[in-house]
């Protein structure tokens, strides 16, 4: 409403209602400040570029399940996908030229995601559906085209790659600011854009959107393109980071992206959601599995408390509509 | 029972209720009789459905007292309201898709019964229930098939399926056509000799004249008088719900209709052949009104024009040129409107704020050709839409959902006069507005018609529509039965055709 933030902040309630608003990212603010008091070296430039650079490959995908989220829908395959487009990437970057390689990844992540898009849209396949069976034929391919083996990057082009993906800009690893680079596009996107209006729109209702004159088979379709392009870049980064493509790479990834995408405020049933806070969602899973390594907590213990904190932060958004 | 001396069977006194700030209801008293139809009006926000929330238990009164058969009760969920026999039927529909009609009705009933359902007799004693009121409908159909006439229906014997002292109805003709609104009346009245007191709430002034004793007016969340239906008329009653005198519910225009048709329509038929052998045109600057039952394909008629339901045959011209309305993206582009009944669901976009959904329209406007959002000139715009519309909202962030029904019906025909139009279909342009709002949108109506568009305009409430429409066309089982030219206008009339019938002195038609 047109209350300023002085005024909002002005009474004990304003502040509540202020916290539950900005919900994401009081929790990312408690989270650092925790990390940094319980752990010396959370605060070292190595750690925290490790940090980025664990988060870059699922906080890409995220953006892209956002896009889909926003519209209503769900996409299942991104995880696979990575998988393969990884796969892909290194048997195309050992035969091409680095540009023709990258380019023909993102246009085949394009392509597949364009088979979810082509189902979901015309034939009103339901989203879970057709993209579980995408999920599954991407990982049986990415196994098909590897035999079952990680493929190793063996030029050039694969060592500008792996010096790329592991070098920093600024203090910043290079793979993080690609990934920044897509917050602010879907960002804008969002914000200033009709496509990101229109996704909204769909999201929130379908029927008054379709009457509205709006294409919206079209968006629908384009959305998991788009999602299928962001796995392959996504493909890319993680590929480039390790030298090689592997058929076990993001595994249960569509997982965390959905997650990183509900903590950030997403609604399941579309219309609502940032991608800032997406961003904020994905920082947070990063986060949390940051300090509990750094606390020499095992992996299972580290599911438990991630799960914890998804329904913790679910359960404040509730807060936000009342 | 104890035997009550009072004349009432309920007494509302002294109740208010304050949501955070906003005091909703202030010191409202409603007192009802045994056997009585007791009309309770006003505008939209004027506290109606609060009052009957807390009578019914979902809202606690702040101060008040509510005194059943003489004695005092507090009901604190629905439940509790239910088993001191108080029915409400809202105007949302709460039914189960998914459940047959009969475990609908009896859906309350089933967790408390024995561990076995008897099934058959479940389903028997809904399909009397259901006949008892003169309705056909198979008790154990599926939900999800039925009209939303039928709906209604299933709502109503739902709450009648209780031993009911109190049964309160939230605007429940607004699905109706005359003749199921007539039935309606006619077990209103049965009930009422049985002894049940009932609550009337609806902004169709002479439904409650036809058949409420007495009227209680709410304001503003305070009572402004009781009244005796005998003793008043339908202009106090509008003085007392509006606080002044509502001088022309139907303002003349002044528009200049033209001989060349804007629109023509030829042998249109739907695919499911609810819809077949149309044909008319609309003259630029004329209201041409759509009239029939529901379910005489009035709906299906527009939303063919329009693209949105798949066709059969049939040719549409507009401005002498055939064109082709495969898509609503298509009538979109041929400048063709269309505002849905249902608003809710097909009208606007709830959780979006208002310049969102007035924009979605008009993207050609206020975008270039990369699709980037002038926002500047997309708040000129709605800003100006809202003070056009006399949209009622402190800015134009607020979400939709947040609107009274009357400013979401505007949101959503701002939509359509933010940008250029040939023709624009209304369909039931005010369903469940308030009567201040109702005269807001006429003008608008008029206004668009100044410019030249032909306005089809789509309605159930026959007064609306003889006192906004050039013509009317009367629909009957999917195709037009009759037209009706202003002098021939009548409710009698409209009803006629709409039944199939001809007009009494039609030789002119012969």
């Amino acid at each position: 409403m047109a209350l300023t933030l002085k005024e909002q902040l002005s009474s004990p309630k304003g502040w509540l209602k202020f916290l539950i608003k900005y919900n994401t990212v009081f929790i990312f603010i408690l989270l650092v400040i925790f990390s940094a008091v319980i752990s010396d070296v959370f605060f070292t430039s190595v750690n925290l570029s490790n940090l980025l650079k664990q988060v870059s490959g699922i906080g890409v995908i995220s953006i892209g399940m956002l896009l889909v989220i926003l519209t209503g829908g769900i996409d299942l395959s991104v995880g696979s996908m990575v998988a393969l487009l990884a796969v892909i990437f290194a048997i195309f970057i050992n035969l091409f030229a680095l540009p023709l390689a990258i380019l023909l990844t993102v246009v085949l992540g394009f392509a597949l995601g364009s088979v979810s898009g082509y189902l979901v849209a015309f034939q009103k396949m339901a989203p879970f559906i057709a993209t579980l069976a995408l999920m599954t034929v991407a990982r049986g391919m990415a196994f098909i085209y590897s035999k079952g083996s990680p493929i190793t990057f063996s030029t050039k082009g694969g060592l500008f790659m792996s010096n790329f993906a592991n070098n920093t800009t600024l203090g910043i690893p290079n793979i993080a600011i690609v990934f920044f680079l897509i917050v602010i596009c879907a960002m804008v996107l969002l914000r200033y854009n009709v496509f990101g209006r229109l996704i909204i729109a769909m999201g929130s209702n379908e029927e008054a959107s379709r009457l509205s004159g709006i294409n919206v088979k079209k968006y629908k379709f384009l959305v998991y393109a788009i999602s299928g392009a962001l796995a392959a870049i996504a493909a890319i980064i993680v590929a480039s980071r390790t030298n090689l493509g592997s058929p076990n790479m993001g595994m249960a990834w569509e997982l965390d992206a959905i997650a990183a995408v509900v903590i950030g405020g997403a609604s399941l049933n579309g219309g609502k959601g940032t991608a800032i806070n997406t961003l904020m969602g994905v920082l947070i899973l990063g986060l949390i599995g940051n300090i509990l390594n750094l606390l020499n907590v095992p992996s299972y213990p580290q599911q438990v408390v991630k799960g914890g904190i998804i329904i913790f932060a679910v359960l404040l958004q509730r807060f936000e509509n009342k | 029972m104890q035997e009550n001396k009072s004349q009432y069977r309920l007494e509302m006194s002294g109740i208010s209720k304050s949501f955070g700030v906003v005091s909703v209801l202030k010191n409202v008293n409603l007192k009802i009789k045994h056997g009585e139809i007791h009309a309770l009006l006003g505008e939209n926000g004027a506290g109606k459905s609060t009052l009957m929330k807390i009578l019914s238990g979902v809202h606690q009164k702040d101060t008040g007292k509510v005194v059943l058969n003489g004695e005092e009760i507090n009901p604190k969920n629905t439940h509790d309201g239910q088993v001191l026999g108080i029915n409400v039927v809202y105007q949302e529909l709460s039914l189960v898709n998914d459940l047959s009609v009969a475990e609908n009705i009896y859906l309350h009933k089933l967790g408390a019964s024995k561990f076995w359902m008897n099934w058959k007799e479940i389903t028997q004693n809904a399909q009397k229930l259901i006949d008892s009121l003169g309705f056909k409908i198979d008790a154990s159909a599926t939900v999800r098939d039925l009209s939303i006439v039928q709906k209604q229906v299933v709502e109503i014997a739902k709450a009648l399926s209780e031993d009911t002292k109190v049964l309160v109805l939230d605007e429940p003709t607004t699905v109706f056509d005359p003749q199921d609104a007539q039935k309606l009346f006619d077990n209103l009245n049965r009930l009422k000799n049985e002894g049940v007191s009932i609550i009337y709430i609806s902004h169709h002034l002479e439904e409650i004249f036809k058949i409420a004793d007495t009227i209680t007016v709410l304001r503003d969340g305070v009572d402004t008088g009781t009244l005796a239906v005998a003793e008043t008329n339908p202009d106090d009653v509008i003085k007392l719900m509006i606080g002044r005198e509502l001088k022309d519910m139907f303002p003349k225009r002044k528009a200049v209709v033209s001989d060349v048709p804007v629109l023509e329509i030829k042998d249109l038929a739907g695919k499911d052949n609810l819809v077949h052998n149309v044909s008319f045109s609309v003259k630029p600057g004329e209201v041409l009104g759509i009239a029939g039952l529901g379910g005489s394909g009035r709906t299906e008629m527009a939303k063919l024009i329009f693209g949105a339901e798949k066709k059969k045959s049939g040719t549409i011209i507009l401005n002498g040129k055939e064109v082709k309305t495969n898509s609503p993206v298509d009538a979109v582009a041929l400048e063709i409107g269309f505002v849905s009944e249902d608003r809710k669901e097909e009208g606007v976009f709830l959780p979006l704020s208002i310049r969102k959904n007035i924009s979605v329209t008009s993207f050609d406007a206020i975008s270039n050709r990369f699709g980037f959002l002038d926002i500047k000139k997309e708040f000129s715009n709605v800003l100006n839409l809202i003070g056009k519309l006399n949209i009622k909202t402190p800015n134009s962030e607020v979400d939709v959902k947040n609107l009274s029904g009357g400013n979401q019906q505007k949101v959503a025909l701002a939509k359509w006069l933010s940008i250029d139009s040939k023709v624009i279909f209304i369909d039931e342009p005010t369903r469940g507005v308030d009567v201040g709002a109702k005269v807001e949108i006429y003008n608008l109506i008029n206004e668009v018609v100044k410019k030249g568009v032909g306005v089809v305009v789509i309605s159930s409430d026959m007064p609306e529509i003889m006192g906004i429409a050039d013509r009317i066309l009367v629909m009957h089982q999917g195709t037009i039965y009759g037209e009706l030219s202003k002098e021939q206008f009548s409710e009698e009339n409209i009803l006629r055709y709409s039944i199939g019938k001809p007009l009494k002195q039609n030789i002119q038609l012969n």
